[in-house]
């Protein structure tokens, strides 16, 4: 009995396993470095969150919802010292001579160079890939940053998710999607 | 579905976390927990039909941790990368995962959105140690996490379960 219990368990996982592998992101290597501080939401969060019951009565938590369910991954790196800083800077330069994604934006926040690159899908409105990257010096609250969200979704909805979580450079974001 | 529901249920088969589990409990570097339904002491009476479906989908939860104490850190460092590679398995779902290289938290669960037969909680601080928790669920979807939540603010949690916890925290938050 345990090993057709177990049989179907691994048949199971390998039927769940396919969305799970993603392909390999060049800024995963940040992730287990010291000095920077790493957020990483996967899929299946972004499906949970957008199951749970909610009040959607109000309109921008249906924005909310909606969104959650074409997201596939965040992931946000932080850190204040020089040297991952500099590794972020000539990651990103790789990743984008890599992926030729399209610059949405750039803007000087409070000192701090914000730039925003897009990949869009079907139509322009409709984004693959987003790509922020925050140059911070040395000092506190001068932090680099680096996020990607990757999914299928719209850029004006993108404020629904900077009001909901608390995304660095989020000012910036909000001023983006309402181009 | 039935079988379906049978290979969900039948998580307490899986091999490498379970089998960690059993295998350290005994370990005097570890201190393992275990925590029934009835940490959560409320009068069923009173409950939603949501809250009481929740409530009886959560079966247990174990919690094993590792507490570094200046002369284990070798201890430390193999069972934390054990623990690890475990986890790399694709029977545990990513969530979530935050960090700063030293310390992380990192959130997996197994099964699928709508039915998932365990959660498993992870959290490293390199001065403190380590610990996993496991919640053992029967088909709990995020609604029922949610209300379980609820359940556990509106108060009564039975402190008496978590008491070795505290030991190891040093002191409650």
């Amino acid at each position: 009995m345990k090993t057709i219990v177990k049989k179907i368990v691994v048949a199971i996982a390998l039927i769940i396993m396919p969305s799970m592998v993603f392909a390999q992101s060049p800024f995963e290597k940040f992730a287990d470095q010291d000095d920077v501080t790493s957020v990483v939401v996967n899929k299946k969060m972004f499906e949970m969150m957008s199951k749970v019951k909610m009040d959607a009565s109000d309109k921008q938590t249906q924005v909310y919802i909606n969104l959650l369910k074409k997201l596939d991954n965040l992931k946000v790196y932080t850190t204040s010292s020089a040297k991952p800083a500099s590794e972020m800077k000539s990651s990103v330069t790789a990743y984008l001579k890599a992926n030729p994604l399209e610059e949405l934006m750039r803007v000087n926040d409070n000192g701090k160079n914000v730039k925003i690159y897009v990949k869009s899908g079907a139509t322009s409105s409709q984004i693959k890939e987003l790509l922020m990257y925050i140059e911070g010096g040395s000092g506190k609250g001068n932090e680099t940053v680096l996020m990607s969200l990757t999914g299928n979704f719209d850029l004006d909805e993108i404020s629904a998710l900077t009001e909901k979580m608390k995304l660095p450079g989020g000012e910036s974001l909000k001023k983006a999607s309402q181009k | 579905m039935v079988v379906l529901s049978l290979a969900l249920t039948g998580c307490e088969t899986k091999p490498s976390l379970q089998k960690y589990f059993v295998e350290n409990s005994d370990n005097k570097e570890f201190l393992a927990v275990d925590i029934s339904p009835s940490i959560i002491n409320v009068d069923k009476v009173a409950l939603s039909t949501e809250e009481k479906k929740a409530l009886e989908s959560f079966k247990k939860m174990n919690v094993l941790a590792f507490k570094t104490d200046g002369k284990n850190q070798q201890e430390f460092d193999v069972e934390r990368s054990k623990v690890k590679e475990i986890l790399k398995d694709p029977t545990y779902q990513e969530l979530v995962k935050a960090g700063n290289g030293k310390d992380g938290a990192a959130i997996y669960f197994v099964g699928d959105t709508d039915h998932i037969s365990e959660f498993v909680l992870y959290g490293c601080k390199s001065e403190n140690g380590f610990a996993v928790a496991r919640i053992i669920g029967d088909n709990m979807n995020p609604n029922d996490v949610m209300a379980l939540f609820g359940l556990m603010k509106k108060g009564n949690i039975d402190m008496e379960q978590l008491k070795p916890l505290q030991q190891l925290m040093g002191s409650p938050k």
